[in-house]
């Protein structure tokens, strides 16, 4: 192979086309960063991202966006495994247990924490106890995003379930919500509120953990090996899903890719189920017409839940310290967390507690309606299946659309997310 | 595939009128007529995608928004290419793609010529296995290969360089038997007489066998570079680093970035489309002969 | 030259040959050997292992496990049967629609480069060209296809991508206009041997236009018509590009086949031990669809 000294010469070595013939990592000041952040959030990160720049000039950061979902993770294990991972990354919390598992991550050492004035103090504890796996801490989380509700202020008021401070009146268990949405639906005439549940599998888990958690059941256990689903949840929280289609109170297809939203926006819903990272979107398209808060509280059987994840950073183990330039990365973070203000105009609840203790975090609104979201966070159980995009969602969601379009009713659902589980747990792990 | 011909032996009556030359009767003309206009139509049709895209790149951000669905647009702009160009990385795809499928190209033509050469004109044991294992190869998809070629490149460190994209794509079967079959045409006399002057079969594949064989150097390297050139899946695996991506491999990662203005990813597409079409516009004739003649997707 | 000394020649270079031969095979063998046999052959074994993609050394044999597993679920089925459905719904128009173009252009002898380049172009694209153009085309609400059937009327226009029904067919639609200038471009030159008298003489035989191409023409283009039919259903059954960046499978798995289902199994949930018994199986079953059909083939050929 003659031609890699002449390409060697031909760049140089140094040069990103001599970086392809041989491997290299690239200068030790190349800070590569991958986020699956677009919309909003995109628009968000580039702000903190130049803060960074600012203050590290001698740090050349390389910031690549990627698609959100499996695709995301799948390019990123490549990487590490391909021995050219990104120096940082954003790792949703739910993957992290197989990333870790995998050896893929490198560890972060409470001595580096010190260094970096990242104290374990300063995190949101449920998210900062989410970054660990085997006792190891593989993560600095960002934020902690919640499922939550979107309403409309005028449709709330013309429909009498507004307080007299302008928020939404108590709308905790089963009936006083869908009470609350049937009044909506007088308002609007179409739908009391909407949700997506047509090509959006993330948010049919999302409603569908959010409600069984609150009925204090588990799913799997010892990494996703063995099952403790309780059928008889899963069957009461698939009963109240069908409610809400079957009083056509909500439409039983609203697709993920804006239909729904689209709903609340054009007045032809009062409510929304979703994540409050669309908080912008329905920002832009309504103005202060409408106001957020926790999902509600509909089962009493356990403390409260609300399906969460959170965004965090992890540093993908790379071939040699050279190239894990660990010391930019966590430096890196550091200055994104202290922009976490920034990023929580997009919706998120920022996890560093000097911005989420502060004045200017507490004073911004919506997002202080849903902040305390954040002690109900409840993770997607640990498994090598499990977590963002992950085939749990796949094979979950595909059994609650089906039951809120009124294809599957919700004992034979039920049946059907245990065989699921129990399919997913026996096969052979790969972590 | 047996049933293959060296491009160069493809006869082209391009020149020579199709039609038969003689009086036409009227159900014929009306006949012809009709065809046209529905061939006509067909071929525009054919090209609305394309036109699509280009009429969505030329307009302003905000436009689209408003009317989505227009051909056309009051002020047309190039503000979108721009954005797209001084992003940067698509000059690197470019380059990439340009690198890789070049190394890839010589290397499967030097190959493939080589064992073909080997197989058409020496006398050896196991001349025919070794030819019979060899065609095989055409019933194995290497995309099916995935996971052990990625396996494969991993343990070697050779991933997220050139060569992990280059490699896998070199043993090309289809180019062995183009060439052989071109080599089988070539007059026996030929070689024999420089085998009779004591010329060694190296130097009879390199100054005599393969300078004759220009049609089929030219078929083989106008289809391993496009079929290398628009390769995905492979590519995909190899390299992770956006800055080493090939362009078609590139150009989904800014498909990825879906808050992208619908104006920027088709510029993206359409300066993505523009290499290999631009190449197809100057040698047609060429191109076409030589996928026709190779005969693989 | 006389042949004696040709023979002499060649009886003493017999061992020399020999050496030279192996020598001009070995550096196309040696790729041969390392990225299409060796590969193959470890496909056929890590099946029958929990080979892991991120863990390090070969897995722990689990025997039939693994086939058991596959040939269970209801996704290795599903998208088998997705791979079929694709390619019956691409391979029939790609070869019919491809043949009645060819047929139609070789009528005339002026203009023909406009065509070939209207229906070939597409298929020098790159397949995330593809992608971003029918994603366009096929957006929800604001795309062209939807656009064009509420013009004609059609008050709900279908999710052309989004909706399980359509999505495949979405698909099959761009690929036909992305590939088909491939089999056109097979045709037109097989038409382009047929001898011009040949249509002279059913011509004179007082054979019309439609007549003259189905009793004549048509069965000239047999071997044609091998080579695109057994091309086409392999490339088809191999499909990943285009649903990968257009669909990535979805919506609700409806589009997902079985190289997709490898690609998922493989590099997302790092079975490759798994993965690897799913690509034997795709390897054997595209083996003999291939073989079945180019038998069927070749016999009607032969009856024709």
């Amino acid at each position: 192979m003659g031609s890699l000294t002449a390409a060697g010469a031909l760049g140089g070595c140094s040069s990103p086309v001599g970086q392809a013939f041989t491997g290299s990592a690239g200068p030790a000041s190349l800070l590569n960063f991958w986020h699956p952040f677009t919309g909003g959030d995109g628009a968000q990160l580039v702000t903190m991202q130049s803060g960074f720049r600012k203050s590290s000039p001698d740090v050349e950061l390389k910031s690549t966006t990627l698609v959100w979902g499996s695709p995301y993770y799948t390019k990123l294990t490549l990487a590490t495994l391909g021995n050219r991972p990104p120096q940082v990354a954003i790792t949703h919390v739910s993957r992290l247990p197989t990333l870790a598992a995998s050896g893929l991550l490198r560890e972060i050492s409470s001595s580096e924490l010190d260094e970096h004035g990242l104290k374990p103090d300063r995190f949101a504890k449920g998210a900062f106890e989410s970054a660990h796996h085997g006792g190891k801490l593989y993560a600095l989380p960002l934020d902690t995003h919640p499922f939550v509700l979107y309403y409309r202020t005028d449709v709330a008021k013309k429909a009498g379930l507004l307080d007299d401070k302008g928020q939404l009146t108590d709308v905790d268990g089963p009936d006083k919500f869908l009470d609350a949405m049937r009044a909506a639906k007088e308002v609007t005439g179409v739908w009391g509120g909407s949700i997506a549940t047509v090509k959006d599998p993330a948010t049919c888990w999302r409603l569908f953990w959010s409600l069984y958690r609150q009925l204090g059941a588990d799913l799997v256990t010892d990494g996703g090996r063995k099952v403790v689903m309780d059928v008889g949840a899963a069957e009461e929280a698939l009963a109240f899903i069908r409610r809400m289609s079957a009083e056509k109170l909500i439409p039983p297809g609203a697709d993920g890719d804006g239909g729904a939203i689209t709903l609340l926006t054009s007045g032809k819903a009062g409510f929304l189920m979703d994540g409050e990272w669309q908080l912008l979107a329905v920002q832009g398209a309504v103005k202060d017409k409408f106001d957020m808060r926790t999902f509600p509280r509909i089962f009493r059987d356990a403390p409260y839940a609300c399906a969460a994840d959170s965004h965090a950073f992890i540093l993908p183990k790379a071939p040699s310290e050279k190239a894990q330039r660990a010391d930019h990365a966590l430096d890196f973070s550091r200055s994104m967390l202290e922009a976490s203000l920034d990023w929580a105009k997009g919706g998120h609840i920022p996890a560093w507690q000097p911005t989420a203790k502060s004045d200017a975090y507490q004073r911004l609104l919506p997002q202080a309606h849903y902040a305390d979201a954040a002690e109900g966070a409840a993770y997607d159980p640990a498994a090598w299946y499990s977590g963002a995009d992950s085939n749990l969602y796949r094979r979950f969601s595909d059994v609650v659309a089906s039951v809120v379009g009124g294809h599957t009713r919700p004992g034979p659902g039920a049946t059907r997310m245990l065989a699921a589980a129990k399919d997913l747990a026996g096969m052979e792990a790969p972590v | 595939m047996t049933t293959l011909t060296p491009a160069a032996s493809r006869t082209t009556t391009e020149a020579a009128p199709s039609e038969p030359r003689r009086k036409r009767t009227d159900s014929e003309s009306l006949f012809n007529r009709v065809t046209l206009g529905v061939l006509i139509a067909l071929a525009l049709l054919w090209l609305v995608p394309i036109a699509w895209a280009l009429a969505t790149s030329l307009r302003p951000p905000n436009d689209i928004a408003t009317n989505p669905t227009s051909w056309v647009s009051d002020n047309p702009t190039l503000s979108s290419y721009q954005e797209i160009l001084s992003a940067g990385r698509i000059q690197y795809w470019y380059l990439n793609s340009f690198i890789t499928s070049s190394l890839t190209t010589l290397l499967a033509v030097c190959t493939t010529s080589l064992a073909a050469f080997a197989l058409s004109r020496l006398k050896f044991r196991y001349r025919r296995p070794v030819f019979l294992v060899i065609l095989a190869g055409v019933m194995i998809p290497p995309q099916l290969l995935m996971i052990p070629q990625f396996l494969t490149l991993q343990s070697t460190g050779m991933l997220n360089t050139y060569w992990a994209v280059i490699l896998p794509q070199v043993p090309n079967v289809v180019s062995v038997f183009v060439f052989k079959q071109f080599f089988d045409g070539i007059p026996v006399e030929l070689t024999d007489a420089a085998r009779a002057d004591g010329a060694s079969w190296l130097r009879i594949y390199w100054q005599i066998v393969m300078p004759l064989s220009r049609p089929a150097i030219s078929a083989v390297t106008i289809f391993v570079f496009v079929w290398s050139w628009n390769n995905f899946l492979w590519p995909l695996l190899a390299v992770t680093d956006p800055q080493m991506m090939t362009l078609p491999v590139g150009l989904n990662s800014v498909q990825d970035a879906f808050g992208l203005p619908q104006a920027q990813l088709m510029a993206s597409a359409v300066l993505g489309a523009l290499p290999l079409l631009t190449v197809f516009l100057f040698f047609q004739r060429r191109i076409v002969e030589g996928i026709a003649g190779t005969g693989l997707k | 030259m006389s042949t004696a000394t040709s023979a002499g020649t060649s009886a003493r270079t017999a061992g020399s040959t020999r050496w030279t031969a192996s020598g001009m095979l070995l550096p196309f063998g040696a790729f041969y050997v390392m990225f299409l046999l060796g590969p193959l052959l470890y496909t056929a074994v890590a099946g029958f292992f929990n080979d892991s993609l991120v863990k390090d050394g070969p897995g722990k044999w689990v025997g039939t496990a693994n086939y058991a597993e596959a040939l269970g679920s209801p996704e290795f089925w599903s998208s088998l049967g997705h791979t079929l459905w694709f390619t019956v719904l691409t391979t029939v128009p790609l070869m019919l629609l491809a043949l009645t173009l060819a047929l139609m252009t070789d009528r005339f002898s002026r203009g023909k480069w406009f065509f070939r380049l209207a229906f070939f172009a597409p298929f020098m694209l790159p397949s995330s060209v593809i992608a971003l153009l029918f994603m366009w085309i096929y957006a929800d609400q604001i795309g062209l296809a939807q656009g064009v059937v509420k013009w004609f009327g059609v008050q709900a226009a279908p999710s052309w991508l989004g909706d399980p029904n359509w999505a495949m067919i979405s698909i099959a639609v761009a690929t036909i206009w992305w590939t088909i200038g491939f089999n056109f471009v097979i045709y037109l030159a097989a038409l382009q041997e047929i001898p011009r008298d040949v249509h002279e003489a059913a011509a004179i035989d007082g054979a019309g236009p439609w007549q003259r191409i189905r009793l004549v023409i048509v069965p000239m283009l047999g071997r044609a018509t091998t080579l695109v039919a057994v091309l086409q259903l392999v490339a088809s059954l191999k499909v990943f590009d285009q649903i990968y960046m257009m669909t990535n499978g979805g919506p609700d798995d409806a589009t997902r086949p079985s190289l997709l289902y490898i690609f998922q199994t493989g590099f997302t949930d790092g079975r490759a031990g798994y993965a690897s018994t799913v690509a034997l199986l795709l390897f054997l079953i595209i083996l003999l669809i291939s073989l079945v059909w180019f038998a069927l083939i070749r016999r009607t050929e032969k009856e024709v």
